[in-house]
């Protein structure tokens, strides 16, 4: 077997640069808690500054403010490291993530389809590049050798078990994939590269250091196997139903669209988990597929609700020309919460529930027309409910009466013969976001007995403003 | 119209509630007509002092009351009608405090079982109140309950008053009007609502209806009042008014009467004491000068009644002698010949010219104030004897109100706001930590920040607002109150962070003002090192030394002071001071006093050194304004250095009364903060011109005297601290290798690392011997040495990260027998493999196992042995070949694990390539003329920013022959700060400026050459 290791000397570093318009600028990644923020990583840019990993912020931007910051993200760092998983998934169908920041391909069995490794290593690179990511690739017989190596070796093959042990005895100690604490321990020994190590009687390491040191050892030279874990790619429905004859009314495509959801659904239901979005390709004869995106306030499964929304969906797009497949992604598949539901649910037979309600009408009406409201502690009546307020409401008990019903803006009130219910209710709130608003608040009540909520600006006798009705 | 009395009203005492000061308050109360103002800060009286303070300024009676939550219970106001009420008040909020946190309180419904005589209560009725509350309240507080109505425009006041008011009618208790006050003017709200954001760690955005709806809840006029409440609720302010007499000038404080024995008087008793004391001192007979100073100080004291301060003193350093734990007294009272006879100070007063009347007048009516300073290492001990003796009821720390200052506020308040963490720290940043100022606007835009951007506005106007306001009560280093009664029926106690504290709801100036006395048990890292050298000379030399009996007015020693051959000694080893030494050359105790003093921010800014050094020298001949005040400054030739000085000046030249002196010296320390100089300066000014000054004298001295502010260093503390000063001069004259090994063992302390200071020894051909473990104990230790002098050991302490009860273990097992070779060590020390590996890595294994490779080697090797096998000996394996260590790793090992070498400085292994740079070693300069370009090159052990010289950055070298004092120039510095930041090797090319000894390089260009030396342990004291 012969085995590759990618690795990949700044993930993280990439993962922003590859989005930025210029990658030579001087750029650091910023990390640790709000009181010690840590510079985790930088360009050699931002280096030549003077910047250095581990140097707090403060201290950097006491030095120099002429470089940019970005978020130090473990989450991106795993997202690409995955990403690149399966972009080398395509070379092999044994690609391990599961040394850091690196990715170990067995290659060998690749060779017939990718050519020998000169041109194999060649197009990985290429790629590689591509992509934006810097890279550092070694081959040898075994996954930790080659793991080990990339450390301070790029562009090394080794292929035979003697060259193996030569360059292998020349590794620095530290470098050889042991923990840091027995690589501190042997060189403190003062041994410091592998060969001294690897010249030990094996009684004595035995003695001194514990089992999986050995082991590791012989992982390295080759003596043991190492068994890693096989990276799978990712699950996602991708569905494409070829049509038989070009299609050019919605009508036709109802059955294959009908078919495409329910598959969906029983694919959802095996995973047990829902849908959030997913897209409907429209491949024509000519010019590019039409894409419908078809997105849900929450993760269903319902496979009449998911055709009902994508019906609704297709049904407003105008389809440019005959239409050849219908395909169906989905890739936002989070688990699925059902639904609570009576155990004796006496629903009328017409009447809809509300979920299906709501997407229908949205389908119907647009994304813009539906939306939901949260209430929100906010003591300005008009700041004091959100539409679809991503956070929860937070201390709303305790409120004092306010009108089901608030204008979007307020209007003179001009009504006569009005009766002062109650108030003033004085409201001074919002100087923190320059929407500072000082009013007089009063309860009146219509000559027809309408219930208004009406103010008066602070210390101004003006005419009432209506801003909301009691129902 | 009805007057009114506001009975419900929170400072900024209720931390992060109240958005007003009493001052403020109070203020605008009395703008307004209010008849009185209650505060009644939440179950604290921690503000209560300063709002007395504000209400006799503004002659508006404060009435003392406190907010409380009773836990399952109603809310409610506590007045106090009467002494006895305020005691009682004292006892709850003590009880509430200390059942719970730090800062909390636990009001429980139990605490009101017991009869509360002298309390008024105001029932504050929540949304929906509930009848049973008002019924309780009623049983307990029989006719000394009110239930108040507190409208603040909500939705329907008119309901709420018409439904409160047949509620009281129902409960048959009167109802009365109140405010719920939390701001003195409706212009607070903003701060107000930030505040509230601040108290529960959150933006003022999702702060929500936890703000307050509007900004009523401020002081409003007596019209704005009658519109809203019916008269007859204002007028019950004015009963309840009416009944409240208590004032905090009734308090009256005792001293703890036991230390007085049966028959004795106070003042018998001391002046028992004394004589004892003075047969000790002076066990050949006392002078006849001495005892006519003891006399009329003794008849001083007796005359102020100060005679129990004296000997709960006494008492205290009477314990700390017998448990020898060393101690010395300072402050206005503590360099007296009494003091001395007591034991509290060291300083024979046969040998200064220091005067008691100067610290202590029988005209000024300022309470004696005596700080102790105790061994470091065993302060605590003495903390413990006070709570024994005393009782914790009866003893409690002060408290310090932390202020909010520019860094802080400014952070509470951006966050508050929602600004980003980096945008935060940023603006933080522009703040000097302990400014209390706003920074400057240039500052900001150099940091990226926009002032006119309306957010940043914002943050700036409330922070502004916020600079200065309390946030927390925090424990004071060592401030203790004692009394005869229980404390708590004076002021609350309250928990303090650490446990087994208590203290008091009270700072400093809040004791002074009601008139508690406070002794001050402080610790000083010095004093440790000092006995510790005491016992080395003790054991090695059997010769018992103390602070009084080491000989004084020691030439040699003085010369070494000359030298500002300084390092480690006790203030004037800092490189001010050290610049000072050679120019001011002390040859006296009392040039050790000046010495002490001059080198301070004080003198400095009053532009006061440099006429003294010149007049010192001969440069410049010494004049008095006045014969009048040739009197005052004889001693500092003409120059005012001291703050009594300051004060004399006040009264000779300037027609002050003692007492007003007093206030001056209260304004010079507070004026920063509050300003109020202004008009001592007309005074002053008028004063001096009256009695012939010149107006032009008259400026310069107010100008000193703002210099002086916060700065100004008392005579007294100067003479205390110079005694230490000249103690520690004299061991480290006389007995270096003690006094080296004493510093180490008490370390950390003072300004130089370990390392520095063994340098420092080395430098003075003192042998240092390495960590071994054969040999070493815990601490450092002397051993006799190849010179037939003392040599020093280093300790196993020195090993980083080794714990001392390992080291007792190897002590232990070696008193036994000596260790044969490593397995024997471990085995008998019982070392865990962490223990073991910190030994071979720090070499103290040398002796057993051989260099620090095969000491690693062979520690590993070491496994724990079954029972079965005990006292087998260890099987033998092959032996393998280690590679022998190399110098720099030697050194680099050693700096890593003992943050010292025994072997070459690290300069002088690069020497040889610095010479290839034409860099100059520190050993060169003296012999370089003035005014040379040159080059140094060192590693950097300090750089600093002194407050006192703008812009400036003093960079500190070391090399193999000691340092070198590197100026820094702010434009420099802006340019090359990667290097000024960066660099652990430096290299400076500058400009050589030496002057009577004192040597500087002025920097034109720095080197980063720390390449060249990749992985020493350096420690920099960075910018602090």
């Amino acid at each position: 077997m012969r085995w590759a290791c990618i690795l990949l000397p700044q993930l993280a570093l990439d993962a922003v640069l590859r989005d930025r318009d210029d990658p030579e600028a001087p750029l650091a990644l910023i990390a640790g808690t709000p009181q010690r923020r840590v510079l985790k990583t930088m360009n050699p840019a931002a280096r030549a500054l003077g910047l250095q990993p581990g140097q707090s912020l403060t201290a950097a931007q006491a030095m120099t403010r002429d470089f940019v910051m970005a978020e130090y993200d473990p989450a991106q760092i795993e997202y690409w490291h995955r990403f690149l998983a399966a972009w080398a998934y395509r070379f092999s169908s044994h690609v391990s993530l599961d040394y850091p920041r690196a990715l170990l391909i067995e290659v060998e069995s690749s060779f017939n389809l990718f050519g020998p490794w000169e041109l194999f290593e060649r197009r990985l690179r290429d790629e590689l590049t591509a992509l934006g990511f810097r890279h550092r690739i070694v081959l040898a017989p075994n996954p930790a050798a080659a793991r080990a190596l990339a450390t301070i070796h790029d562009g090394l093959a080794v292929t035979h078990r003697e060259a193996l042990d030569k360059v292998l005895g020349q590794m620095p100690i530290q470098h050889c994939g042991l923990s840091r604490e027995i690589a501190t321990a042997f060189s403190r020994m003062g041994l410091r590269r592998l060969q001294q190590v690897l010249a030990l009687p094996r009684d004595t390491i035995a003695k001194r250091f514990p089992k999986e040191v050995l082991r590791h050892l012989d992982a390295l030279v080759g003596e043991s196997a190492v068994v890693l874990d096989c990276y799978a790619p990712p699950d996602e429905f991708d569905v494409r139903i070829e049509l038989n004859f070009d299609v050019e009314s919605h009508q036709a495509l109802l059955f294959p669209l009908r078919r495409l959801t329910s598959d969906l659904a029983a694919f959802l239901a095996g995973r047990d988990s829902g849908v959030q979005r997913f897209t409907l390709f429209l491949e024509h004869r000519e010019g590019p597929d039409s894409q419908i995106p078809v997105g849900l306030l929450s993760a269903e499964r319902d496979a009449a609700m998911l055709f009902e929304l994508a019906r609704g969906r297709l049904e407003n797009v105008q389809i440019p020309g005959p239409t050849q497949a219908l395909r169906l992604l989905a890739r936002d598949l989070p688990a699925f919460v059902p639904a609570y539901r009576e155990l004796f649910n006496e629903r009328p037979q017409q009447s809809l529930p509300w979920e299906q309600l709501r997407e229908r009408l949205r389908a119907r009406l647009g994304d813009g027309a539906v939306h939901g409201v949260h209430a929100f502690a906010d003591h300005r009546p008009e700041c004091g409910w959100q539409i679809n307020a991503a956070k929860a409401a937070t201390g709303l008990a305790d409120l004092p009466p306010r009108p089901g019903w608030l204008l979007s803006k307020p209007v003179p009130l001009q009504e006569p013969a009005l009766r002062i219910v109650a108030g003033p209710e004085r409201i001074e709130s919002g100087w923190w976001d320059g929407g500072d608003v000082r009013r007089d608040y009063y309860l009146v009540q219509t000559h027809r007995g309408q219930l208004a909520w009406a103010y008066c600006p602070v210390g101004e006798a003006g005419p009432l403003l209506l801003h909301g009705w009691f129902a | 119209m009805s007057g009114y009395a506001e009975l419900h009203c929170l400072s900024n005492f209720s931390f992060q509630r109240g958005a007003s000061s009493a001052q403020e308050l109070f203020e605008r109360a009395s703008h307004h007509g209010y008849s009185a103002l209650a505060i009644t800060d939440e179950c604290t009286l921690a503000g209560i002092v300063r709002a007395w303070q504000a209400a006799k300024e503004t002659g508006l009676k404060l009435i003392v009351g406190s907010e409380m939550q009773v836990e399952s219970g109603p809310r409610l106001v506590l007045l106090a009608e009467n002494l006895q009420g305020y005691q009682i008040l004292c006892r709850i909020i003590t009880r509430a405090r200390r059942r719970a946190a730090k800062g909390e309180y636990r009001l429980l419904r139990e605490d009101f079982a017991e009869p509360l005589p002298g309390l008024l209560a105001i029932w504050l009725p929540d949304n929906q109140p509930d009848a049973q509350a008002g019924h309780w309240l009623k049983e307990i507080f029989p006719e000394r309950v009110w239930l108040a109505v507190e409208l603040h425009c909500g939705p329907d006041d008119g309901r709420r008053l018409a439904h409160l008011q047949t509620l009281a009618a129902a409960l048959g208790i009167p109802a009365v009007a109140a405010g719920d006050v939390h701001m003195h003017a409706r212009g607070r709200r903003a701060l107000q609502d930030t505040m509230t954001a601040i108290r529960f760690h959150c933006t003022v955005a999702e702060a929500g209806h936890r703000l307050f709806p509007n900004g009523e809840r401020h002081l409003r006029s007596l019209s704005a009042l009658a519109n809203i409440y019916p008269t007859e609720l204002l007028v019950e302010t004015q009963r309840i008014d009416e009944r409240c007499t208590f004032d905090l000038g009734q308090l009256r404080y005792q001293y703890p009467r036991e230390l007085v024995p049966e028959g004795q008087t106070p003042g018998s008793w001391l002046r028992q004491l004394t004589e004892q004391g003075m047969r000790w001192r002076w066990p050949l007979g006392i002078e006849e000068k001495v005892q006519v100073q003891i006399d009329k100080e003794l008849a001083l004291i007796i005359d102020k009644e100060y005679e129990s301060y004296f000997l709960t003193v006494h008492d205290i350093v009477r314990f700390a002698r017998e448990q020898a734990i060393l101690c010395q007294g300072r402050g206005s009272a503590a360099n007296s010949a009494v003091c001395f006879a007591l034991g509290i100070t060291e300083i024979d007063p046969a040998k200064s010219n220091l005067l008691f009347e100067r610290f202590l007048s029988r005209e000024r009516d300022e309470p004696p104030d005596i700080d102790v300073d105790f061994e470091h290492d065993r302060r605590e001990e003495v903390i413990q004897y006070v709570f024994q003796r005393y009782g914790r009821h009866r003893a409690a720390l002060t408290a310090v109100a932390s202020t909010y200052r520019g860094a802080g506020a400014i952070r509470d308040v951006a966050k508050a706001l929602g600004l980003p963490p980096d945008q935060v720290n940023a603006l933080a940043d522009c703040c000097g930590r302990w400014s209390t100022k706003l920074p400057p606007p240039e500052r900001l835009r150099e940091a990226g920040s926009d002032p006119d951007n309306p957010m940043l506005h914002r943050v700036l106007t409330l922070t502004g607002e916020l600079i200065g306001f309390p946030r927390h009560l925090s424990q004071h280093p060592g401030g203790f109150v004692i009394s005869e009664q229980p404390l708590e029926t004076l002021v609350p106690v309250e928990n303090a962070a650490m446990d087994d504290r208590t203290i008091i709801q009270w700072d400093k100036d809040d004791l002074d003002l009601v008139g508690l006395l406070k002794v001050d048990i402080l610790a000083l890292g010095m004093l440790s090192a000092l006995r510790r050298s005491f016992d080395l000379i003790r054991l090695h030399r059997g010769r018992d030394l103390t602070l009084a009996t080491i000989p004084a007015e020691d030439a040699p020693t003085y010369e070494m002071i000359s030298r500002a051959d300084t390092v480690g000694v006790f203030q004037i080893e800092s490189r001010a001071q050290m610049a000072m030494l050679p120019r001011l050359k002390p040859r006296t105790f009392y040039d050790l006093v000046i010495e002490v003093a001059i080198v301070r921010p004080g003198p400095i800014q009053g532009d006061m050194v440099h006429p003294y050094l010149r007049r010192r020298n001969g440069e410049e001949p010494v004049t008095y304004p006045s014969e009048a005040l040739k009197k005052v400054f004889e001693r500092t030739l003409g120059v005012p250095l001291f703050q009594e000085q300051v004060m004399e000046l006040a009264i000779v030249a300037a027609g002050y009364s003692a007492d007003e002196a007093d206030q001056l010296r209260r304004s010079m320390a507070a004026w920063k903060r509050h300003g109020g100089l202004e008009p001592h300066q007309k005074r002053l000014t008028e004063g001096m011109l009256e009695r012939g000054y010149t107006a032009e004298f008259a400026a310069r001295i107010f100008e000193q005297i703002k210099g002086f502010g916060s700065y100004g260093f008392p005579e007294s503390h100067a003479a205390s601290f110079a005694l230490l000063t000249y103690a520690s001069c004299w061991l480290k004259c006389h007995e270096p290798a003690a006094f080296t090994c004493a510093l180490i063992n008490s370390w950390p302390m003072g300004f130089y690392s370990p390392d520095q200071l063994l340098q420092d020894a080395r430098r003075h051909r003192i042998e240092t011997l390495p960590v071994d473990a054969r040999f070493s104990s815990w601490d450092c230790t002397l051993e006799p040495g190849r010179n037939g002098k003392l040599a020093i050991r280093l300790g196993l302490r020195m090993v980083r990260g080794l714990r001392e009860q390992d080291a007792q273990l190897i002590e232990m097992a070696r008193q036994e027998s000596a260790f044969t070779d490593t397995f024997d060590l471990v085995g008998r020390a019982r070392l865990d493999s962490r223990a073991r590996e910190l030994l071979a890595d720090a070499g103290a294994l040398r002796g057993l196992a051989g260099h620090r490779h095969k000491a690693r080697w062979a520690v590993a090797g070491v496994r724990p042995q079954l029972p079965l096998f005990a006292g087998q000996p260890e099987q033998k394996e092959a032996p393998v070949a280690l590679p022998l260590p190399s110098m720099g790793e030697d050194l680099h090992a050693d700096y890593a694990t003992v943050g010292t070498t025994m072997g070459p400085h690290p300069l002088s292994l690069l020497r040889s390539q610095l010479k290839a740079r034409l860099c100059r070693s520190s050993r060169e300069l003296s012999d370089i003329e003035h005014g040379r370009t040159i080059s140094v090159a060192g590693l950097v052990t300090g750089r600093q920013k002194p407050g006192t010289a703008s812009g400036v950055i003093f960079v500190t070298l070391e090399d193999e022959y000691g340092m070198v004092n590197v100026v820094v120039w702010s434009d420099l510095g802006e340019r090359q700060r990667k290097e000024l930041v960066g660099a652990q090797l430096m290299q400076v090319d500058g400009r050589l400026e030496s002057e009577k000894g004192v040597i500087h390089l002025i920097a034109y260009r720095l080197h980063d050459l720390t390449p060249i030396l990749t992985g020493l342990d350096v420690r920099s004291r960075d910018f602090k």
